[in-house]
């Protein structure tokens, strides 16, 4: 008997209506884990190449791993992918909370689903029940109404929710599905591969339960990996701040962005940050599925309240678009995650806007009258409202940054922070050249999580000479050993995503290498996975995401970075002068890997 | 009996997944003895678990299969039950609850509870010797006819109705 993995994949057909249930082959799964690896394996199977990403034919995948829902810390995420009409190739995005737990004791390693309902629905499953719902008095409701209906209506509070708000109704490009709320699976547009098939939500509940292969075994592993969180460095930290730590953490090495990337150094960072925040604002911690960090925070300000935000949409909300308001930041992140919208593909439009407007690019005229000056509220607020519906201006907006440029042209292109249209992260890749190398060869375009890799910032220089051949690798400004680097960390990244845990446990922290994965899904599933087995499994999937992109019309001249992080140095600070050497990063990068000088895998 | 901190609790469901875990070997909110409930919209995070309430609701039963332990815990005898759902229809904040024809309610893991260990907010204490303090009588009434996890709900939206007046009376 197979443990760990529920057992079935769930396939149901919006167009037909037609629900199939099939069990979940070990083989596959030996060979893909689960979550994004099986997702992406899975869009490489079966998905036509060349459907276009908000037409029935393409998919929409929600994939957990073998022991998501476990006793194992953080073992709460879930993989949504499918292609991505933000970018064109591979989309995917993960989040936390309660939804992948329910996943899987509903009885589901993944769920696909295809076609595209000719009424506005939801897809309520309870274990084997599987239920295609009228949303027609959904539709228009924002997430937390949604997911507050949809309770109620089913007279179970236990529910998990992943729902999309009008932003993926109205197919904005990089809308995003949210489950509790506030955990969004924010980038590469999920949200609107829903909104396209007239989805608005899946509602599910499950009363099964996750067996595991060696419960004594897997309890101790369990319980070494929680000392080992419980005693690391970085604990208390991350505890009382969560990810927005990094505002100050950013800003003492110079590559905070601010306004719009002109300036690693933000004046006034103490208004704005993680500390100020815990301090005037939070009244408690909150956490998703099985934590034992808890570094999510729940805060009320005079006239909103909410979870949140993540660093990324701090500061996207603030310094990146030169607003020194948090309360105004805050108030942002409780609208977008209502609305459904992107946090850094929204602010990267907003940047760009305000960027190419102080430039002289663009005027007042070609923005609907509005005034782009860094950090006005009226803006940023009424521009948001119109993206959200596709209105006036808006509408350009809600395609993302790499197509409103294209639109506007006349140099405006050049500010388009993006790789491959996925819009750029908060985190300057001067100060960061790993990082740098990561959103340019990231498989889902301009992004950190693919690789995080987070080691060049621990001045572990000794371990870097050990594990990747030079003292550089721990160096943060240098660019020798990161290809080596990003190699290792893209694997631990992956296998990651394929057990659907959280990134900071999973990757950030390092805590959690191939040897004690491969103990872990061992024990749990009863499948003899071993170190090697997996790297073998992590490679492969990396070479067919790869393979697939291409099948999607990417080359190797996209695995670059936008001029600004190349050619115009930081000007101040502790990343002064620096930049990044993309193309010879990128060329020993494809070495290490084995592919052909184009990024091919041979 | 367990008392909840609810104003720490974060939301994480380790009492949920170490109860049904150190219960039947695997991890799943049927298995739990203890139940959280969140309510996203107003921030709140509070898992259910018998009061051991003064009035013992639950001790009506038609057989005679549930008696009151040493701890005050519920023990329901596995061979008197008749999975007849008295218990369950009985108590006023569904803290006892039928699942594969168990009635599973809170047994304080014979007097070492394991959700208390791993709550890494220290949002659940143990407390001994304070068996029948708690009177939930205001609840009775409008839990007729609710399913357990709605009562629940009931019972964490009245529970929790001072801290949120505290949390919004700080903010303004």
């Amino acid at each position: 008997m197979i443990h760990g993995y529920a057992g079935h994949i769930l396939r149901v057909d919006l167009t037909s209506g037609q629900v199939l249930r099939e069990k979940t082959d070990p083989r596959f799964m030996k060979e893909t884990i689960g979550g994004r690896g099986m997702n992406s394996m899975r869009l490489f199977d079966e998905l036509k190449r060349d459907a276009d990403p908000i037409s029935p034919e393409n998919m929409l995948l929600m994939g957990v791993g073998p022991l998501t829902g476990s006793l194992l810390s953080a073992s709460a995420y879930t993989t949504i992918s499918g292609k991505s009409p933000m970018t064109g190739i591979l989309g995917d995005s993960a989040a936390g909370g309660h939804l992948g737990p329910e996943i899987k004791q509903a009885g589901y390693d993944q769920i696909i689903i295809t076609g595209r309902s000719d009424k506005q629905c939801f897809l309520f499953i309870a274990d084997d029940h599987v239920e295609i719902k009228s949303a027609e008095h959904l539709w228009g409701k924002d997430i937390w109404e949604t997911t507050s209906i949809i309770r109620e209506e089913l007279r179970d509070n236990a529910v998990q929710v992943a729902a999309i708000g009008p932003a993926g109704e109205n197919l904005v490009k990089y809308a995003t599905v949210a489950c509790n709320n506030s955990r969004m699976f924010g980038r590469t547009g999920m949200g609107c591969i829903f909104g396209s098939k007239k989805l608005k939500a899946v509602a599910i509940r499950g009363r099964g339960r996750v067996s595991l292969a060696n419960p004594p075994e897997y309890l101790n592993l369990c319980r070494e990996l929680d000392k080992n969180i419980l005693k690391h460095p970085e604990y208390k930290q991350r505890k009382a701040l969560g990810s927005t730590l990094l505002m100050n953490a950013l800003n003492n090495i110079g590559i905070l962005p601010t306004n719009h990337f002109q300036k690693g150094i933000c004046d006034y960072v103490d208004k704005i940050s993680g500390e100020t925040l815990a301090e005037k604002y939070k009244v408690k911690n909150k956490s998703c599925f099985n934590c034992n960090i808890h570094c999510s925070r729940y805060y009320l300000t005079k006239d909103t309240e909410g979870e949140g935000p993540e660093y990324e949409t701090l500061c996207s909300y603030t310094s990146r678009i030169g607003n020194d308001d948090l309360e105004f930041a805050l108030r942002m992140n409780a609208f977008l995650n209502k609305m459904g919208i992107d946090c850094l593909s929204s602010g990267e439009t907003i940047g760009w806007a305000m960027e190419c407007v102080q430039k002289g690019l663009l005027n007042k005229n070609d923005l609907d009258g509005l005034d782009f000056t860094w950090g006005n509220k009226k803006t940023i607020e009424k521009i948001l409202n119109l993206i959200v519906k596709r209105e006036g201006v808006g509408d350009l907006f809600a395609e993302g940054t790499r197509s409103l440029a294209r639109h506007f042209q006349n140099n405006t292109e050049e500010y388009a922070f993006h790789v491959k249209g996925l819009d750029m992260i908060c985190g300057d890749p001067r100060g960061i050249k790993a990082f740098g190398l990561t959103y340019a060869i990231a498989s889902r375009g301009a992004d950190h999580l693919r690789a995080e890799p987070f080691f060049e910032l621990t001045g572990r220089y000794e371990e870097a000479e050990k594990r990747f051949g030079t003292r550089d690798a721990g160096d943060r400004l240098a660019d020798n050993g990161k290809a080596a680097l990003v190699e290792y960390t893209e694997r631990q990244a992956l296998l990651t995503d394929c057990m659907t845990m959280c990134k900071n446990i999973g990757l950030s922290m390092d805590i959690i290498d191939f040897e004690f994965a491969a103990r872990l899904l061992k024990t749990g599933t009863g499948l003899n996975f071993t170190a090697d087995r997996i790297n073998r499994s992590l490679r492969k999937i990396i070479e067919t995401e790869r393979r697939l992109n291409i099948d999607f019309g990417m080359d190797s001249s996209q695995d670059t970075l936008p001029k600004r992080f190349v050619h115009e140095p930081l000007k101040e600070g502790p990343s002064k002068d620096n930049v990044v050497p993309i193309e010879k990063m990128v060329k020993e990068y494809y070495k290490i890997k084995g592919w052909s000088t184009n990024g091919i895998p041979k | 009996m367990i008392v909840i901190d609810f104003a720490r609790c974060s939301g994480c469901s380790r009492c949920e997944v170490n109860c049904s875990f150190f219960h039947s070997g695997k991890v799943g909110r049927s298995g739990a003895r203890i139940k959280l409930v969140k309510i996203e919209s107003i921030g709140i995070d509070f898992p259910v678990v018998c009061q051991h309430c003064r009035e013992r609701y639950c001790s009506k039963c038609p057989e005679s299969a549930i008696e009151i332990g040493p701890l005050g815990q519920i023990i329901v005898s596995p061979t008197l039950c008749t999975n007849c759902g008295t218990c369950e229809k009985q108590c006023p904040i569904g803290a006892i609850e039928i699942t594969n024809e168990i009635p599973h309610v809170c047994d304080l893991c014979g007097g070492n509870p394991k959700c208390i260990h791993e709550c890494p907010m220290d949002a659940i204490r143990f407390e001994k010797k304070t068996s029948g303090i708690k009177s939930l009588e205001k609840y009775k009434k409008t839990a007729k006819g609710l399913k357990p996890e709605e009562k629940r709900l009931q019972y964490v939206i009245d529970s929790t109705k001072a801290l949120r007046e505290k949390w919004l009376a700080s903010s303004s």
